[in-house]
């Protein structure tokens, strides 16, 4: 069984919810500021804040003409010169890009021609709903989506898509509804996730960029053409970036003395001014403190995000290192003490909660339901020379991340084959502690992969986990273009509807590939299967190489390439489609792969090879949703499955990877110019993915959701996490370079980690998952709502074992007194 | 002996689980063997017990007759009938030496046999796959029941295959065995988890259907003769046979001088009581339970006689 883990209540938010219910939470004494921060906005729904959008907006409409890097940065000026600068009470850092509480804030430039509708409809909209003031919802309509109609990146991608790559992304001609089959994801974002090279700002400031930018200004050859057009603008873009965010500072500096004049309390008034003087200080000059340090990365970040919306919010980087040399000086000089670090680190978990990445179109939406947000904060790892890279500050990190009360932040770490001991027993005791985090990102994966792939060792080892699973190099990765998210389950229904869908009806998506009922033997379903799912790899590359070329024309973020060595280098934007020396790493998503690989297993298995069943009454079975066929979804159901080191199942799979990671390494580089590697990784997306899917062959009913990354398919894998762990390892071309990253979810009882015992053998488990060099893996510790759900959803959780000494069955298979009697164990950990 | 000898030999088993956590040190895959000696009321393995193919039915699982009846058009012996509630009806009596091919034609595993026949290279084969896991966890191979010695020398060959295959090796026994299996079986293990249920043997004959003096010289030979063998000792805490201070007090005090011996209760839970159903017979234990707070007095009284040694859950 595999429960989406990007999902938004984890037991620590359950401790919230306790805590609201008047008990007292253990670390309320030890925290009592982030307490008093958090209960301020718990429960709220989020606001959504218009002013970035209308200052964004505004300044747009004066620059029309300008290169767009330049009008970028003027508008990022704009913005800091006119947007409310907030000083939270309580709060130890300055910089925010919206109101108090829990906010939100607009991107017109993504989707200013629906704006308008999505807005009003937001408050009521059944996942992640917002609200907004209905002054500001018509100051959206009139003053900021009309300008925007016609001139999205959206509306011009629908425009440039040719018709037959049309038919597979969309549903609708105006492309605001998706097909969910190649599924596009860059009009929803400016930019996929993203690390910046934080601790260069804290070393030089943004008073040092500029600097550069003014020497490289000068520099310039005055009879160039090239350097004329190309290079000043995007210096002039740098020097205004660097200008506008040191005035945006020092806006919250004034403010901070101003509340600070007027305050009472002399701690709080001491503590706004030392604020204030922070503020005035960094991000322009280098920080000289732990709390600079802080302060400094906090402006980059919100900053960051009112430049543009990177998918999936920008990561934090590899705080542990950056930030280690500030925090070294200051304990030995005496300066600060760890619970006053602690408390810097929690305060802008405050800051990372309040902020929610707002989705307004319904494909963005449906991608990331419950608020998502992966704002990584990467810990661990090795140094950019190969040792090993952990200090006090990780563990202080880790520490956090255990006693803070909600689900933020989203915590990565990494992990290599000398990884100390204690390391892993943090790691291991902060994943026991409730939520499943840190996820874990593997060295012995990621370093050669980037390495052959052009990066030094150097860069390689020097990776930052950026959003769910990535991994960056910040200033060596160039690319930023959101991949197609391909839905191969689809093409499964293809192959056995002759390139139609129920959900389609006669519209004819696909390949013709004929009557499967006239297949004689299984070569001939694979066949059509293959062609299915070339056709689906065409269309995500030539969908690829529009979009690169496309959003060059409507994006820039001056704020990210100044903090780029090669951007400086070269002076060319982030998002322009080819820089110089740069590293392309980008990505397709395969969707389904438990649901493909076992619905292929099935037709093999049990048409092909038993004969169990006929072609035609497979059809007919599937094309009844299984109703009045229950003995055929049994028996489809008992055919090998992905995720239970069956190597019936897994070669499949292996097969699967094999067609997809060849088509890549073929036609990537070539004509892409960029690395288009195959990734598993759906967020929640493989939810509305199965929304379009009818009945498959593995006995998935019809709409229901794919499986979700390299994890099996729901109630699939009945032998154990090992079995999984070795599915995912069995199906990956090892030999081949064209791949990225795995998402893998693992299901713990309790009972498995209960005490030292569990945490040692918890701790093995993860070095044996290093061993195996996978990508990625994060674990779920079952709760009692999870034996509460599989008690209403039996069939979906058919594989939950309960694992007592010497004994083990199917909860499933318990009777409704024994497993209420489990329920009941579970809440004192016993199981 | 020659390996090619051991690889080929065949035995019952009635499950291979991997991931166990809880039977013995690191991760490890437990090989359950069927057959047992003893008949213990609170037992949670019942379908461990007899050394023969049973035939199991889950009516949970079962997706009715009125929606599929291929069970019924592959017996040939009479035993599968319609009873009136549109279910199957099971009469055992015609299954012994079927081959049972009602278990493969179910496709919903409503009906499934406990009992496989199984070669050793096929289990190593299965117990091998987890040695990444092994590895890290200085876990492996455990053996279980049943009374996996029961099938003595089936176990004796898989303890030697997982040796050559250098895989540590454990067991989990209730001590009812021949002694030279014992004696042989020792030097082939890295761990034991050795049940002492009661040391008074009328107690345990009434309660287990054996006396414990086998049981509790085994464990002699094994604490005496093999003291480099770490040895749990554990005893199942059950409601009515076990579940007082001087019954834990005697079983510690015999534990006493082995001070390598470690020890641990275990709670009687009743959970297997539902396998009891799907082989149609009625749980011995009912609806007993242990009392509150029982566990705990008798972990102290334990902890007052073996201190340190006592493993708590």
């Amino acid at each position: 069984m595999s429960i989406t883990t990007c999902e938004c209540i984890s037991p620590q938010e359950q401790r919230l919810y306790d805590t609201i219910e008047g008990k007292e939470d253990k670390f309320r004494k030890t925290h009592a500021r982030v307490f008093k921060l958090l209960e301020r906005f718990e429960g709220q729904k989020p606001r959504i804040d218009i002013e970035r959008a209308l200052y964004f907006t505004q300044s747009m409409q004066e620059t029309e003409g300008q290169p767009l890097v330049l009008r970028w940065a003027k508008a990022l000026m704009h913005i800091a010169e006119n947007i409310t600068v907030h000083v939270q009470e309580d709060q130890l850092l300055l910089g925010r890009a919206g109101c108090d509480g829990r906010y939100g804030i607009l991107y017109p430039e993504l989707d200013g021609d629906f704006l308008d509708i999505a807005v009003r409809d937001l408050p009521t909209r059944a996942t992640s709903p917002a609200t907004i003031t209905p002054e500001d919802a018509k100051r959206v309509a009139e003053e900021i989506a009309p300008y925007w109609k016609g001139k999205t990146y959206h509306e011009a991608l629908n425009a440039a898509l040719p018709p037959e790559i049309h038919k597979l992304t969309y549903d609708d001609p105006e492309g605001l509804v998706s097909r969910f089959i190649v599924n596009e994801t860059s009009s929803f974002r400016s930019s996929i996730q993203w690390v910046h090279d934080y601790g260069k700002i804290l070393k030089r400031g943004f008073n040092g960029i500029k600097k550069e930018a003014l020497e490289k200004l000068a520099a310039l050859d005055p009879l160039s053409a090239a350097d004329y057009c190309e290079k000043k603008p995007f210096l002039d873009a740098v020097v205004i970036v660097c200008e506008a965010i040191v005035l945006w500072a020092k806006r919250h500096a004034a403010l901070a003395r101003k509340k600070a004049a007027g305050e009472k309390n002399p701690a709080r008034k001491a503590e706004l001014l030392r604020m204030a003087e922070n503020a005035e200080r960094v991000p322009g000059e280098p920080a000289r403190n732990f709390y600079e340090a802080c302060q400094s990365q906090w402006f980059i970040q919100m900053f960051s995000r009112l430049e543009q919306k990177t998918g999936t919010t920008i990561s934090n980087g590899r705080m542990d290192q950056y930030f280690y040399p500030y925090y070294r000086k200051d304990r030995e000089e005496g300066l600060i003490n760890d619970a006053e670090v602690v408390e810097l680190l929690e305060c802008m978990w405050v800051g990372m909660a309040e902020f929610i990445d707002m989705y307004i179109s319904p494909t963005g939406g449906a991608f990331n339901e419950g608020y998502a947000h992966w704002e990584a904060v990467t810990v661990g790892g090795q140094t950019p020379d190969g040792r090993d890279a952990t200090n006090e500050l990780t563990y202080l990190i880790l520490k956090s991340k255990r006693e803070f009360p909600l689900h933020y932040p989203d915590l990565a770490a990494r992990i290599h084959s000398r990884a100390p001991e204690r390391y892993l027993w943090d790691v291991a005791e902060t994943i026991k502690y409730g939520s499943g985090f840190p996820k874990l990102i593997n060295d012995e994966e990621i370093v050669p992969l980037y390495v052959s792939k052009g990066a030094t060792f150097e860069e390689a080892l020097d990776y930052a986990v950026s959003g769910c699973t990535e991994a960056r190099m910040p200033n060596r990765d160039t690319y930023t273009s959101g991949g197609a998210y391909v839905n191969f389950a689809a093409a499964v229904e293809m192959a056995l509807r002759n390139g139609r869908m129920k959900k389609y009806g006669d519209a004819q998506l696909g390949e013709k590939t004929g009557d499967p009922r006239k297949f004689k033997t299984w070569e001939d379903f694979w066949k059509a299967y293959v062609r299915q799912h070339t056709l689906f790899m065409k269309t995500a590359f030539i969908q690829q190489h529009i979009i690169i070329h496309l959003r060059a024309r409507h994006f820039a973020q001056p704020m990210g390439s100044a903090m780029h060595d090669l951007c400086m280098k070269h002076c060319i934007d982030l998002h322009q489609p080819r820089i110089p020396e740069g590293i392309d790493l980008g990505y397709f998503e395969y969707m389904g792969l438990g649901t493909v690989v076992d619905s292929l297993a099935a037709v093999k298995k049990l048409v092909f090879e038993e004969k169990k069943l006929t072609m035609d009454q497979l059809l007919k079975a599937l094309d009844a949703n299984f109703e009045g066929y229950d003995d055929v979804k049994a028996l489809l159901r008992s055919a090998p499955c992905y995720g239970n080191n069956d190597p019936y199942a897994d070669e499949i799979g292996r097969e699967i990877d094999r067609i997809s990671v060849e088509y890549g390494g073929k036609y990537s580089m070539k004509d892409l110019g960029i690395h288009n590697d195959v990734r598993y990784v759906p967020f929640t997306s493989h939810v509305p993915f199965g929304k379009v899917v009818s009945a498959t062959p593995n006995g998935r009913t019809e709409w229901f959701s794919l499986s979700d990354g390299t994890s099996a398919s729901h109630g699939a894998d009945v032998n154990g996490p090992t079995a999984v762990m070795l599915s995912n390892y069995n199906t990956k071309n090892m030999g081949m370079r064209d791949r990225a990253a795995r998402m893998l979810n693992i299901k713990f009882t309790p009972k498995c980690l209960e005490g030292d015992q569990g945490t040692e053998k918890l701790v093995s488990f993860i070095r044996a998952f290093c061993d195996l060099k996978l990508w990625h893996v994060q674990f779920n510790v079952i709760s009692r709502n999870t034996l509460l759900a599989a008690q209403k959803d039996p069939q979906k959780y058919r594989n939950l074992i309960v694992r007592i000494a010497g004994y083990s069955a199917y909860f499933v298979d318990l009777s409704p007194d024994l497993q209420n009697d489990l329920i009941a164990r579970t809440e004192h950990g016993a199981m | 002996m020659d390996a090619r000898d051991d690889q080929g030999k065949e035995g019952l088993v009635f499950n291979i689980q991997k991931y166990s956590v809880h039977d013995g040190p690191g991760i490890r895959t437990i090989v359950f063997l069927k057959g047992c000696a003893l008949s213990c009321r609170w037992c949670s393995n019942p379908e461990s017990q007899k050394y023969r193919p049973e035939l199991a039915y889950n009516a949970g699982r079962c997706l009715g007759l009125d929606k599929c009846v291929r069970c019924l058009e592959v017996c040939v012996r009479g035993g599968l009938t319609r009873s009136d509630d549109g279910m199957p009806s099971i009469d055992r009596t015609h299954c012994e030496d079927c081959h049972m091919p009602c278990a493969s034609a179910c496709p919903a595993q409503g009906i499934i046999v406990y009992g496989q026949k199984r070669t050793v290279d096929d289990v190593l084969n299965v117990v091998e796959q987890d040695a990444a896991f092994y590895t890290r966890s200085s876990g492996g191979l455990t053996l279980s029941g049943g009374e996996p010695l029961f099938q003595g020398d089936f176990a004796l060959a898989l303890l030697r295959e997982a040796r050559l295959r250098c895989i540590k090796t454990a067991i989990e026994t209730c001590g009812m065995a021949p002694e030279d299996i014992v004696r042989q079986a020792a030097p082939l293990l890295n761990y034991a988890l050795f049940d002492i249920k009661h040391a008074d043997s009328s107690v345990h004959e009434a309660h287990t259907g054996v006396p414990n003096a086998r049981i509790l010289a085994n464990f002699r030979i094994l604490a005496e003769e093999f003291p480099d063998l770490p040895i749990l000792a554990r005893t199942p805490v059950v409601p009515g046979f076990n579940d007082t201070e001087e019954a834990i007090a005697a079983i510690a005090a015999f534990l006493a001088p082995y001070a390598h011996v470690r020890y641990e209760l275990l709670a009687y839970h009743r959970l297997g009581t539902q396998k009891y159903h799907f082989l149609n017979r009625t749980p011995p234990m009912g609806e007993a339970t242990l009392a509150n707070g029982r566990i705990s007095r008798l972990q102290s009284v334990a902890l007052g006689i073996l201190r340190e040694r006592v493993q708590m859950p």
